[in-house]
C-alpha cells in the first residue's frame, strides 16, 4: 500500500470542523457545568465585587431551606402524576387509534397537536381556561352548574391539579405517539396464536402487548419523567409559581434564586442537585425499566 | 357471521374514539375559535363556533405598536433558520469524522455528548449568560444562536447522525475514498445525500425546539432586545391579560408556522420521533 493510500485511511479534512463543534460544546455545555460545580463552592454575588470559597455550605443549605424543600416535593408530585397520567391514557389512546382507517389515522395527527405547541401557549390556551374569570367558569355559570367562580388556579390544592393536568395533556400526546409506533411493531400473528392457545382480551394484552411494547414504555417513562422533572415554561406562565409559592418546582425556584435574588453560589448548588438527580433517574430508571423488559 | 359481530363494535369503538379525541383536543379548538370571536362571543359560548367570525383579534395583533407578531415571528425565524442551518452541517460533519474514528475515541466522545442529552438548561443557564457577557454577546441574536449550536441541541443532532451513519454501508464510503476524494468532498457528495432521512429528523426536531424555546431567549436576549415570538408572548402580554380575543389572535399567529410545519412533515416527523427516542 503506497503512502499515500494510508493517508486515506483516517480522515482528516474534518478534523477542523469537528475540532470547531467539540470546542462550542465545551464552552456552552462542559465548561458552564464545570463553572456551576465551582461556583457551588463560594457565596459568589454579581452585587459585591469578590467572592469567597465556603465549601459544603451551599450544600449544607439545600437542606434547611424549606422553599427549595417544597420545591421538590411539589416537583416529585407533578412528575409522579403526570408521568402514571400521560402513560396509561396514552397507551388507551394507542390501543383505541391503531386502526389502519383515514379516520384513526386523522385522529392520531389531531392528538400530536399539543406537543407541537410551545409550552407557552399551551399554559397560555390553558390559562385562558381555568384563570378566575376565564373560559371554564363562564361556561359552568352558561350552563346553570355553578354561581361562583371557582379559583381553579388561585387556591394550592386545585393550582397542583391544573399543573397536572396542563402538562399531562401536553405529554399525554407524546406518549400516544410513541405507543401507537410500539404497537404497530407487534407482528399480527402473535395475536392470531395467543388467540388460538384460547388467550381473552386480558390475556392477549398481558402476554402480548406487553411484553412487546416494553421497550417503547420504557422511552416513554423516562422522556416524560425526564421532561417534567425540569418543568419550567408552564409554571412560569400558567401559575408564576403561585399561590403562595406552592407550585414551583425545582426548576423554576432555581432560576428564582440565579436570576431575581442574584444569589449565584447557592443557585448553583441547586443547578447541581438538579442534574445529579436528573442524571440519576435517567440511569436508574432505564436500568430498571430495561431488567423488567426481559422478565415480562 | 364474524362481520356481523365486529360491525357494531368496530362503529361503537369508532365513535368513542371520535369522542375521546374530540375531548382532548377541545382546548386546541377552543384556542382555534376564539382567534377568530369577538371577547364578548368568547366569554358567552366558549365551546361554540365563531358566529359570525371576525379577522379583527389578527388585524389587530398584526397592527400592535410593539410588533409583537411581525417582529416576534421575523426574530424567531432568523434565530430558528440559523441556528438550524449551522447545526446541521456541523453535526454531520462532526458525526461522519467521529465514525471513522478508532472504537475507544468514538466511545469517549459519544459518551461525552451524551452528556447534552441530560442536562436540564437551567443547570447551565447561568454560566451561559456570564460567559457570553465576558465575550460581549449577551443580549444578542448571535450569543444565542452560538449557546444553540453548541449545546444539548448539538448532542441530539450527532446522536442521530451516527446511529444513522451505523447503517451506511462503509464500502460507499471507502470506494469513493479510493478514488480520490477528499474527506470534505466525500461528507458534501456522498455522506450528506445518504443520511437526508437522519437530516430530516434533525432539521424538523430542531427547528420545532428553538422556536419554542423559552427560558434561553428569555434570560440570553433580556428585556430590552427585541424577542421571539415565544417569549414575547409572555414578556409583553404578560400572564395578566385578560384580553383573550387578542391573546388568542397572537397565539394563532404564533403557532400557525410549527402546526403547518407538522402538518406537512408528519411522516418524517413520527418516523423522526422514534428515531430519536430510541436512543
Amino acid at each position: 500500500m503506497s503512502p499515500s493510500r494510508r493517508s486515506w485511511a483516517r480522515p482528516t479534512g474534518l478534523a477542523p470542523v469537528a475540532g470547531l463543534a467539540i470546542g462550542l460544546y465545551v464552552a456552552f455545555l462542559l465548561y458552564p457545568i464545570a463553572s456551576s460545580l465551582l461556583t457551588s463552592f463560594t457565596d459568589r454575588n454579581p452585587l459585591r465585587a469578590d467572592s469567597a470559597f465556603v465549601g459544603l455550605a451551599n450544600y449544607g443549605q439545600l437542606f434547611t431551606d424549606s422553599r427549595l424543600l417544597a420545591s421538590l416535593r411539589f416537583t416529585i408530585v407533578v412528575v409522579i402524576v403526570v408521568t402514571i397520567v400521560s402513560n396509561v391514557v396514552g397507551l388507551g389512546f394507542a390501543m383505541l387509534l391503531n386502526r389502519p382507517a383515514v379516520g384513526y389515522r386523522l385522529m392520531r395527527t389531531l392528538i400530536f397537536i399539543p406537543q407541537v405547541l410551545s409550552g407557552v401557549i399551551v399554559a397560555f390556551i390553558w390559562r385562558s381556561i381555568l384563570t378566575q374569570n376565564g373560559l371554564l367558569n363562564s361556561f359552568l355559570r352558561n350552563i346553570g352548574l355553578s354561581d361562583q367562580p371557582i379559583s381553579w388556579i388561585g387556591t394550592p390544592d386545585l393550582a397542583l391539579l391544573s399543573v397536572c393536568v396542563v402538562v399531562s395533556w401536553a405529554t399525554i400526546a407524546f406518549a400516544t405517539v410513541v405507543y401507537v409506533a410500539a404497537l404497530q411493531s407487534v407482528p399480527g400473528e402473535l395475536y392470531e396464536a395467543a388467540r388460538i392457545d384460547g388467550a381473552n382480551a386480558v390475556g392477549r394484552f398481558r402476554f402480548v402487548t406487553l411484553p412487546m411494547i416494553a421497550p417503547g414504555m420504557t422511552i416513554s417513562i423516562v422522556l416524560c419523567l425526564i421532561t417534567t422533572f425540569k418543568l419550567y415554561d408552564v409554571i412560569a406562565v400558567l401559575t408564576g409559581g403561585g399561590p403562595a409559592n406552592t407550585t414551583q418546582t425545582t426548576a423554576f425556584y432555581l432560576i428564582t434564586v440565579a436570576f431575581t435574588t442574584n444569589r449565584f453560589g447557592y443557585a448553583s448548588a441547586i443547578a447541581m442537585l438538579l442534574l445529579v438527580a436528573t442524571t440519576v433517574i435517567a440511569y436508574s430508571l432505564t436500568g430498571l425499566l430495561r431488567r423488567r423488559e426481559a422478565d415480562l | 357471521m364474524i362481520r356481523a359481530r365486529l360491525r357494531p363494535r368496530g362503529a361503537g369503538q369508532f365513535l368513542f374514539a371520535v369522542f375521546a379525541t374530540l375531548l382532548f383536543v377541545l382546548p386546541v379548538y377552543i384556542a382555534l375559535a376564539s382567534a377568530f370571536k369577538s371577547q364578548a362571543q368568547i366569554l358567552s359560548s366558549p365551546l361554540g363556533l365563531p358566529a359570525p367570525p371576525t379577522l379583527d383579534n389578527l388585524t389587530t395583533a398584526l397592527e400592535r405598536s410593539d410588533h409583537l407578531v411581525t417582529a416576534g415571528v421575523a426574530n424567531s425565524l432568523v434565530i430558528t433558520v440559523l441556528s438550524v442551518g449551522i447545526l446541521i452541517p456541523l453535526s454531520s460533519a462532526v458525526s461522519f469524522w467521529l465514525s471513522q474514528q478508532r472504537p475507544r475515541i468514538k466511545t469517549l466522545l459519544l459518551a461525552v455528548f451524551a452528556l447534552g442529552l441530560m442536562v436540564p438548561p437551567q443547570t447551565v443557564l447561568l454560566p451561559i449568560v456570564q460567559l457570553l457577557r465576558a465575550i460581549g454577546l449577551n443580549n444578542s441574536y448571535p450569543g444565542l444562536i452560538l449557546s444553540n449550536v453548541g449545546g444539548g441541541y448539538l448532542s441530539f443532532a450527532v446522536f442521530v447522525y451516527v446511529g444513522f451513519l451505523r447503517t451506511v454501508p462503509r464500502d460507499l464510503i471507502e470506494a469513493a475514498r479510493i478514488d480520490g476524494a477528499s474527506d470534505v468532498r466525500v461528507w458534501w457528495q456522498i455522506v450528506l445525500p445518504l443520511v437526508r432521512p437522519a437530516t430530516a429528523t434533525v432539521g424538523i426536531f430542531l427547528a420545532l425546539w428553538v422556536w419554542n424555546d423559552f427560558l434561553n431567549p428569555l434570560f440570553i436576549l433580556g428585556p430590552r432586545q427585541g424577542q421571539t415570538i415565544t417569549t414575547g408572548i409572555y414578556v409583553s402580554l404578560g400572564t395578566y391579560s385578560t384580553d383573550y380575543g387578542q391573546l388568542f389572535g397572537i397565539m394563532f399567529l404564533a403557532a400557525a408556522i410549527p402546526v403547518v410545519g407538522y402538518l406537512l412533515t408528519q411522516r418524517e416527523f413520527i418516523r423522526g420521533l422514534m428515531a430519536g427516542a430510541s436512543r
